[in-house]
């Protein structure tokens, strides 16, 4: 009888829980099924200037289409938990949001799930974009998203110090160790994202390019690469033309030592020439491939949800945030290189003339491995990074083991 | 008459509580339980399904996690031995009286009460080869965290820092209630400090003392944010521990079948350690 009682509570109990639970999925959904503006729910991460163009483009957009009202869903500003809120509404089967952005290196692995729309269906026209930048929204054949901004890591180096960027790595050590011998403000010759995280990836691949290597996950353990990284590491322990510290750092503390003038180069995104206005490095910044050809492209994506109901009105927004004018604006605003080759024009030159520098940089940048379990293989990337920027394991063992264990996870996924 | 009635309020009083522990706790842990038997990779729905002990056997099969399991254990081992050890005499003597002790007292707490992350942040900072204090007070530019046995260094010291004053307010805490005149009996029975403290003070404390060592294995054995803070595993893997597996697993790899395998081995060994650390408490209170 107790235990009857008991029972009764609490299954109760359960049930108002259960319930509570299950109201709060599918809300947005469904909302203007009626007579009024069609509403598309536009996720991203945006903060600051970046959400302040975000929101002034869209605001544009409602202007010129009113028939459609942009809800923006402001998701976390880290890129992991970003991608995690993303896949939780994609596993409910949530038909919002309608459309996203979403970082360079996810979109395959979002389309082998079956949650993106092929975009191929609304006849985008793919030409406009930085061609370079549209492998990373491709999956068996297919577009599955576009790019909404670019970003390309490259070498920056002090036009007051380096008459002429180095043409190979051997250049720059030089002209790095003559720069710190001439000038005893300059404290490091390089300053790279050594840190165990993604930029180091981004970093390696750089200087990878540099040497005529690439990150191929099913042949990761060649000549130029071994080259690349055992360059990576004697930067730090034998040329000691890098601190120590690097083995720490990541991209905001290799901005600071180059902004304040501590370093001769550094490899960094695009974003420091805004950052180093006021610095003592103002004026004196020039960005070009890591000897002649090594350069990482990064970008961020527009993507649509593969259950959204308002696939047309996303694609218009897509269009509208794509466009050559559009792009000017936020380059202007945010630094962020545009994704469109029509935006790099005069009109973007006359009032940030070193966009011709990223766009040089950007034509022979390269995306990091697509592949739908590129978390797994960015995982072994960086502990063989690790481990080799500590001078814990010889490069070219590292390379080896985590090349094998990299074709592993690549063929099986 | 009257029992019916107030046995039903019993039940409906304790009803939230066993609600919220059974959503919270119980639920949790069955479906986790239920994942580790399965394939459930977020971003490979089409690969989900049962699958056995599978997740179990490519865990137990991996020579990496087999370094993680020793790694974690070493750690728990010297960390915590540590840990009470310097708790214990820090207890000792905050337990005589001196003057502003009760100031000193305070002051001890605050480790405690500073959060894990900003504590971590805050060594991270001292720790850093450029600007940090410690470079600055030996004149180098060394690299701590890029060093395996310097990272591992600074994360037990980071630990330790935060959770010495943990064990010592637990052991102070035993040592007000052991009677004053027990010592007073042995004084005028000729037994000297040391002979004291061996014989009166430690036995007389070990109910605290298992406490504080019950606390401090559990949550040594699951040490993750000092770790992600300060080193995130590196430099290569040499400071990755089970708990930064089970994140790594979960959280970046979205497998939450290999995560919920490695989480579950964390709980049985959890409660392996708490049975058996019980187990030798009982035994000994029988025999005295």
């Amino acid at each position: 009888m107790r235990i009857a009682r008991l029972t009764v509570a609490l299954t109760t109990g359960l049930a108002l829980v259960t319930a509570c639970g299950g109201t709060d999925g599918g809300k947005s959904d469904g909302a203007d099924a009626g007579g009024g503006p069609e509403t598309i729910v536009f996720a991203l991460a945006g903060l600051g200037p970046e959400g302040e163009a975000t929101q002034a483009a869209i605001k544009d957009f409602e202007r010129a289409n009113p028939s459609i009202k942009v809800e923006v869903q402001v998701l976390s500003t880290d890129a992991t938990q970003y991608l995690q809120q993303l896949q939780h509404r994609f596993v409910a089967g949530s038909g919002t949001p309608d459309v996203f952005k979403v970082d360079g290196i996810y979109p395959a692995s979002l389309a082998k799930a079956g949650w993106l729309l092929d975009l191929d269906t609304l006849k985008p026209d793919l030409g406009a974009f930085m061609p370079s930048s549209l492998t990373a929204g491709r999956y068996q054949g297919k577009t599955y998203a576009v790019p909404w901004f670019i970003n390309t890591e490259g070498l920056f180096y002090r036009t007051d110090l380096v008459k002429v960027p180095p043409k190979t790595p051997e250049e720059l050590v030089a002209a790095a160790q003559a720069a710190m011998k001439a000038n005893p403000k300059v404290k490091y010759g390089l300053a790279f994202e050594g840190a165990k995280y993604e930029g180091a990836i981004t970093a390696f691949l750089a200087m990878a390019g540099g040497f005529g290597g690439k990150l191929d996950p099913a042949n990761l353990d060649t000549p130029e690469n071994r080259r690349a990284l055992r360059f990576m590491r004697d930067s730090i322990h034998q040329t000691k033309i890098a601190p120590q510290a690097v083995t720490g750092w990541k991209e905001g503390e290799v901005q600071q030592a180059f902004s304040s003038g501590q370093a001769v180069f550094a490899l960094n995104w695009p974003f420091v020439f805004s950052a180093s206005e006021g610095m003592p490095a103002a004026g004196k910044i020039g960005f070009a491939p890591f000897a002649g050809t090594g350069a990482t492209l990064g970008a961020e994506m527009l993507a649509i949800n593969g259950k959204s109901a308002h696939t047309a009105a996303s694609w218009k927004l897509i269009q509208h945030l794509t466009s050559a004018d559009v792009q000017v604006k936020r380059a202007l605003a945010t630094g962020n290189p545009p994704s469109v080759t029509a935006a790099y024009n005069e009109t973007l030159f006359a009032e940030a003339p070193y966009f011709k520098q990223v766009q040089k940089v950007a034509e022979v940048a390269v995306q990091r491995p697509v592949a739908t379990n590129y978390p797994k293989i960015s995982d072994r990337l960086q502990t063989m990074l690790s481990s080799v920027l500590s001078n814990l394991t010889p490069p070219e063992q590292a390379l080896t083991t985590a090349a094998s264990e990299v074709r592993d996870i690549a063929a099986n996924g | 008459m009257a029992r019916p009635s107030s046995d039903r309020l019993g039940y409906l009083l304790v009803a939230p509580t066993v609600l919220i522990l059974l959503s919270i706790t119980a639920f949790p842990l069955a479906y986790n339980l239920w994942n580790s038997l399965r394939h459930v990779v977020l971003t490979d729905p089409s690969s989900a399904g049962f699958a056995g002990l599978e997740n179990y056997r490519a865990l137990l099969g991996d020579p990496q996690f087999a370094q993680v399991l020793a790694r974690t254990s070493l750690f728990t081992v010297v960390s915590v031995s540590v840990q009470m050890a310097v708790g214990l005499m820090v207890a000792l003597v905050l337990h005589r009286r001196f003057r502003g002790r009760g100031l000193v007292r305070a002051a001890v707490l605050i480790p405690w009460a500073v959060p894990t992350v900003v504590a971590a942040i805050s060594w991270k900072t001292m720790l850093d080869p450029q600007s940090g204090v410690l470079s600055f007070l030996f004149g180098v530019d060394t690299a701590w965290l890029a060093g395996e046995w310097t990272a591992w260094i600074a994360i037990a010291v980071a630990d330790g820092w935060k959770t010495v004053p943990f064990v010592a307010i637990i052991l102070l805490a035993g040592l007000q209630v052991i009677p004053g005149d027990i010592y007073e009996a042995a004084r005028v029975d000729g037994s000297g400090a040391w002979h004291a403290f061996w014989k009166l003070t430690l036995p007389l404390l070990k109910p605290a003392l298992m406490v504080a060592l019950i606390f401090r294995t559990l949550s040594a054995l699951l040490i993750f944010d000092v770790i992600f803070i300060l080193t995130g595993g590196g430099p290569g893997d040499t400071t990755e521990t089970l708990s930064y597996v089970t994140w790594r697993e979960f959280l970046v790899e979205s497998d939450f079948g290999g995560g919920g395998a490695v989480s579950v081995l964390m709980l049985v060994l959890s409660l392996v350690i708490a049975g058996a650390y019980t187990r030798l408490f009982r035994l000994d209170r029988r025999e005295g």
